[in-house]
């Protein structure tokens, strides 16, 4: 029934610079459907609008987000800030060129919409 | 002869899962997992001027995050909710953790509470705290 999967969450292939030889996580997401579209939602603490890479393609959807690196070293540390990497197989309806993204406190959202052949219509019933 | 019970993985196994059972709540019908304890992680910086808090918790509602500074210590408090109007069945995925935190942190130096500043942005809670002025390093410079 899902129409958009998760590829499996193994090591990315690292596409950046050698030199930005930082960590690299997948982020958290929901995935919804709604009546027209499916809504993915991404957590991506420190990721800025220009961090953010979101390419949606034939068959996959790929959301990258860079991080900035702190320039000092915490006294206390329970947490690392890495860069985001994740794919998603997208399936033959969903209309990908119409993708929309949106960044907000962190959360990334994207909303692909279903083609238009796979949304509901409805059928004027007329009376005899 | 003295009786040693024996170590069984099995049992130390189940008392993870209900440890985080505990941690995370019950994956109630609202889906709604209400976090304590170690969420949101929590990066300390200090400096002369001060201590800086940082912690990451994405998608929060801005007038449920709340900062306390009493003596030495700090506590962060907010809430995420569930997107509004989206039916539990409609979600084919959900990892994002929901619902409402808080978090205390002693800090060791005494805090003066009004001079806390707090922003949030892209995310991150960050917390600059001032030491009380006792609390202040003090340069002691040698007389001989």
């Amino acid at each position: 029934m899902a129409t958009v999967t998760t590829a499996p969450t193994q090591a990315p292939e690292r596409r950046e610079a050698p030199e930005r030889a930082v960590r690299t996580m997948a982020p958290r997401v929901d995935i919804y459907e709604t009546e027209k579209s499916y809504v993915l939602l991404a957590d991506m603490p420190g990721v800025t609008p220009d961090g953010l890479d979101v390419v949606a393609e034939r068959d996959e959807l790929v959301v990258r987000g860079r991080v900035e690196r702190p320039t000092t070293t915490p006294d206390y540390q329970e947490f690392e800030l890495a860069d985001y990497y994740r794919a998603f197989s997208l399936t033959e309806d969903l209309d990908a060129d119409n993708t929309t993204a949106t960044l907000r406190d962190g959360v990334l959202r994207v909303e692909i919409p279903k083609s238009p052949r796979m949304q509901p219509k409805k059928i004027p019933v007329r009376t005899e | 002869m003295e009786t040693r019970s024996t170590w069984d993985p099995w049992q130390e196994m189940r008392r993870l899962q209900r440890e985080m059972a505990t941690v995370f709540g019950d994956a109630a019908p609202g889906g709604r997992w209400l976090l304590a304890g170690d969420y949101p992680p929590i990066n300390l910086t200090r400096d002369d001027g001060g201590i800086t808090l940082e912690a990451p918790c994405p998608g929060v509602e801005r007038a449920s995050l709340e900062t306390t500074v009493i003596g030495d210590t700090v506590t962060i408090r907010g809430e995420r909710k569930a997107e509004p109007g989206v039916p539990d069945e409609a979600y084919h995925r959900r990892e994002r953790m929901l619902g409402s935190f808080a978090r205390t942190m002693r800090i060791g130096d005494r805090l003066d509470p009004d001079r806390a500043e707090a922003s949030y942005a892209h995310g991150i809670l960050r917390v600059r705290l001032a030491r009380a002025p006792e609390a202040a390093p003090k340069k002691i410079s040698i007389t001989s």
